[in-house]
């Protein structure tokens, strides 16, 4: 094979401004120019989680649909030892699975579930944050084609200090995306 | 403000862009030398341009993360915002793929062969001249193709790489009134928007040299010979400045030989072909439903029936995606345009939505009684490809592969399309999501929060689909298939695809924002928010009669199967290079530590793992780093999830079907099962972030233990215009075979 082709070859053929710039970087380089060098080292990685009992209701073609159950928050704070300017970070699992929903009396009443539903986050550390995300929820003796969506949105606490989950509230209500973008745009039911 | 910020806002000063401008075009200079190979990494380490770990030295007026001479201290260069001159969003037809034609294998000439065609040819003297193979694979009974009388190919498909050129020939394999109104005679210039330049042939590589991307249609018990012509310059500095014209294209993730599997060091070159075969069957051919009787494991017939196969019908695979895999330039020559999608059909997943014959699971795609198709039908059935990109002030294509970390583009593409529009009707649509960044990972949600049902994980139907109101993170290379119903919406409404995955840098998802932030278009990120338009324009002629089962593919089941070892891959930062083969190592920060030896920089000459034929095993995926995250293939057989961090619980819903890409999340660990069967040869197992891949995160490991020609352990194959030799591996880990 001729050399001047191999991917690996070491022949050089410089272009004027590629050997202007190597100068300049030789001469930055003299003169100090940072350095970074890319280590391995232990991860700091500390698990917690959270249980609450969620209550609410969202509006519903149906129906007020009455919310209740417990919301599993597991957290996961990771902080990358091998950066000192990359942030801390969290990855967040909401386990909505149990999460119920009820509609009407008697003969009437329906019952929804959100199809064993988890979300999943990643978020900077930071000691306090909102997190809002949509969750389906669908008619149990329908199939899930048939799912709207809510809204929750969760308020969580973390320590600064140990990366643990202290506390956190979860609100249910009608999904409603509001942005400066759009305005306000509700999820289109299944007609 | 973050302190790591990729891009430039528009908005930032003129000093500034034209600083972010000049840092590129410096690093421009050297990605040239690099790619046309008048330099090497180790001369570049050896100038100073980078660590011994391979990293850019953040210099200033070189790395776009140096400090700016105009900002405060802790703002980074950035990079000038591609330009878009007077193109807009979602004003263009999101074009289908461009269905390759199938042809019978007698059209070929020359005819296929089990081993390389080794017929002599001049060599074009820019590639050293004399003479060489007209095939690129590599010679002799090693690289034959397995199996290739038991499974001889049934149909061809002729395609090529080359330069940009326009499309005269595109079959969208639907009506017009299913391609948003495209008119497929209509010749497609190579552009990104109709109001940006038309892409140069040196700086856009694609399958057949044209747009839009390509899509192969096939079936089980139809085997398959794709002849892939390499028709790039044999000048490799016509490569408009990256890429490299040595190419090989690995089917992610078919179940056959490895010399079919696009091994990274099994490219060939321009005025070569290669000819891959591709045997499309179902794993556990010769040990489960060996006489074929089972009518779940079939594919379909041109007359609507089934042809009953071998194998496991739990093994049954539908969305897969072919790219180039060219050994530490994937990450280029796949961002050039070197990716298609394909798609497999069985009896199950049928594409005919009207066949009720108790198998076929009738999901959204279209009717054979209006089609005249028995399977295939994309009505209703739409490949997305999403791929961000950048462009240089010209509005060419363009890269910068010097942060390593990963690079991300700032525009948004689909289907190679600036953020167009689709129209669709008011019915169940299926959606084969497939990520073909180089570095950017998407989470992707309806405008208006609405529901979508994911079917499919890595081109695998799940045990049961799963609704959701935003997909989870995809990462590269992964694969969501989901059904949306458009039935919710009137005509004339309109609903958008959203990404809600944030990038500061290509290291990972820097957060994932909820539908307001990511619709705010406040994000410092430019790929963040609407990309894809819905334009519900009509009600469905026919009614909609597909489904989505509440059972769709469970898992095969591997209770009585016992585990023959157990293996650890940890993917980490601060590599080393034990070996110098100037052909097959290459070095970079990224590596792999396997069985607790050291972290290593890819070598294809080393055998990493070398599983024996017919056993299963169990393999750990870790994530030696908190600051990244890796979303790890491993080729050849889809492998099913058994925990995440430990726990068979954090193993989400959409994740418990099979698998072939699974992102690690920073600090996490994934274990996985698989097994080594039907057939043998060299593997790959690597980062599909292809800058970490190419920089040099990734490990070769084999099937070898059993069968013929099987060799053990096999030689490593040297490619050369002039013919490939082999020779023996140059480093063997101590922990590889039993």
């Amino acid at each position: 094979m001729n050399t001047s082709l191999n991917i690996k070859t070491r022949r050089l053929l410089f272009s004027p401004t590629f050997v202007t710039l190597l100068l300049g970087i030789v001469a930055v380089l003299v003169l100090g120019g940072p350095s970074v060098q890319a280590q391995t080292t232990a991860n700091d990685t500390v698990d917690s989680s959270v249980t609450i009992a969620v209550k609410g209701s969202v509006a519903d073609p149906n129906g007020t649909v009455n919310v209740t159950g417990n919301v599993i928050i597991s957290s996961r704070r990771v902080i990358d030892n091998t950066s000192t300017v990359t942030p801390a970070l969290v990855l967040l699992d909401f386990d909505f699975s149990q999460l119920k929903g009820t509609s009407g009396s008697g003969k009437a009443l329906k019952t929804y579930i959100t199809g064993g539903n988890h979300a999943d986050e990643i978020r900077p550390f930071q000691s306090a944050d909102k997190v809002i995300v949509t969750i389906p929820y669908f008619d149990s003796s329908k199939d899930a084609l048939s799912a709207r969506t809510m809204l929750a949105t969760a308020t969580l606490n973390f320590d600064i200090t140990t990366g643990k989950l202290t506390s956190a509230s979860i609100s249910v209500g009608n999904n409603v995306v509001t942005s400066a973008a759009v305005g306000s745009v509700t999820t289109a039911p299944i007609q | 403000m973050p302190d790591r910020n990729f891009f430039l806002s528009p908005k930032a000063s003129k000093a500034r862009l034209r600083e972010a401008e000049r840092a590129r075009n410096d690093r421009w200079d050297i990605i040239k030398a690099h790619s046309q190979g008048q330099v090497s990494r180790r001369d570049l380490i050896k100038m100073g341009l980078f660590t011994s770990a391979g990293l850019l030295l953040p210099i200033s007026g070189l790395s776009p993360f140096a400090r700016s001479a105009f900002a405060s201290s802790n703002i980074p260069t950035g990079l000038p915002p591609s330009p878009l001159g007077t193109a807009t969003a979602f004003s263009q037809a999101m074009p289908r793929f461009d269905i390759f034609p199938r042809i019978p294998v007698s059209a070929l000439t020359p005819a296929p062969t089990a081993q390389a065609n080794t017929t002599q040819q001049p060599v074009d003297p820019a590639l050293g001249g004399g003479f060489g193979p007209i095939e690129g694979r590599p010679p002799g009974p090693i690289w034959a193709h397995q199996q290739f009388g038991l499974l001889p190919p049934a149909i061809a498909v002729d395609a090529s790489v080359e330069g940009a050129k326009v499309n005269t020939t595109y079959n969208p394999g639907v009506p017009s009134n299913q391609n948003s109104g495209i008119n497929p005679a209509t010749p497609i210039p190579p552009k990104f928007h109709p109001n940006l330049p038309d892409q140069q042939v040196d700086k856009f590589w694609t399958y057949n040299g044209t747009i839009p991307p390509k899509l192969m249609q096939v079936r089980y018990g139809e085997p398959v010979l794709f002849r892939l012509h390499n028709r790039l310059s044999v000048l490799q500095s016509a490569n408009g400045g990256f890429g490299i014209h040595t190419i090989s294209t690995h089917e992610h993730n078919g179940h056959h030989g490895a010399e079919n599997d696009g091994f990274t060091g099994a490219f060939f070159f321009p005025n070569q072909f290669y000819d891959y075969h591709y045997p499309i069957v179902l794993a556990g051919r010769n040990t489960i439903n060996t006489t074929a009787t089972d009518p779940l494991a079939s594919g379909p017939t041109d007359a609507g029936g089934l042809n009953k196969v071998p194998g496991d019908w739990h093994e049954t695979m539908s969305t897969h995606w072919f790219h180039d895999h060219m050994f530490s330039f994937t990450a280029q020559n796949v961002y050039k345009g070197i990716a298609g999608m394909f798609n497999i059909y069985s009896g199950l997943d049928r594409g005919a939505e009207d066949i009720i014959d108790g198998v076929n699971l009738r999901l959204p795609s279209g009717r054979a009684s209006v089609s005249g198709k028995s399977w295939g039908n994309l009505d209703y059935d739409v490949n997305l490809m999403l791929a961000d990109k950048a462009w240089d002030r010209d509005g060419q294509l363009a890269m910068d592969i010097f942060e390593f970390d990963g690079f991300l583009g700032d525009v948004m593409t689909v289907n190679l399309a600036y953020k167009p529009y689709f129209e669709v009707e008011r019915r169940k649509y299926r959606f084969r999501i497939l990520n073909a960044s180089v570095s950017r990972f998407f989470k992707i949600a309806l405008s208006d929060g609405s529901p979508m049902i994911q079917i499919a994980n890595d081109g695998n139907l799940l045990p049961n689909p799963v609704v959701l109101t935003k997909l989870d993170e995809q990462g590269i290379a992964e694969r969501y298939d989901i059904v949306i119903d458009f039935s919710r919406y009137s005509v004339n409404q309109t609903v958008w695809m959203v990404n809600l995955a944030e990038h500061q840098d290509g290291r990972r998802v820097s957060k994932d924002l909820s539908l307001s932030e990511a619709l705010s278009g406040n994000s410092d990120d430019p790929c963040v928010g609407k990309f894809l338009e819905f334009r519900i324009v009509r009600d469905p002629a026919q009614p909609d009669i597909s489904q989505v089962p509440a059972t769709l593919i469970p898992n095969p089941d591997l209770s009585n199967i016992p585990v023959a070892r157990e293996r650890v891959f940890e993917f980490n930062s601060g590599a080393n290079q034990t070996t110098n083969d100037p052909i097959t190592t290459f070095f970079g920060p990224w590596g792999i530590k396997t069985d607790g030896g050291a972290t290593l920089a890819a070598d294809y000459g080393r055998i990493s793992a070398a599983p024996k034929f017919g056993t299963r095993e169990v393999w750990t995926l870790r994530n030696g780093g908190g600051g990244w995250d890796h979303p790890i293939h491993i080729h050849f057989e889809e492998c099913q999830t058994l925990s995440r961090d430990g726990s068979a619980s954090k193993v989400p819903a959409w994740e418990r079907g099979r698998k072939d890409v699974w992102r690690l999340r920073p600090s996490g660990e994934v274990k996985i099962t698989l097994q080594f069967r039907d057939f043998g040869g060299m593997f790959m197992e690597h980062c599909h972030n292809t800058m970490h891949e190419d920089n040099a995160m990734l490990l070769r490991w084999e099937i070898d233990g059993a069968g013929t020609p099987f060799l053990n352990p096999l030689p490593t194959p040297i490619a050369k215009p002039q013919g490939v030799t082999f020779m023996a591996p140059d480093d063997i880990l101590p922990t590889a075979f039993y």
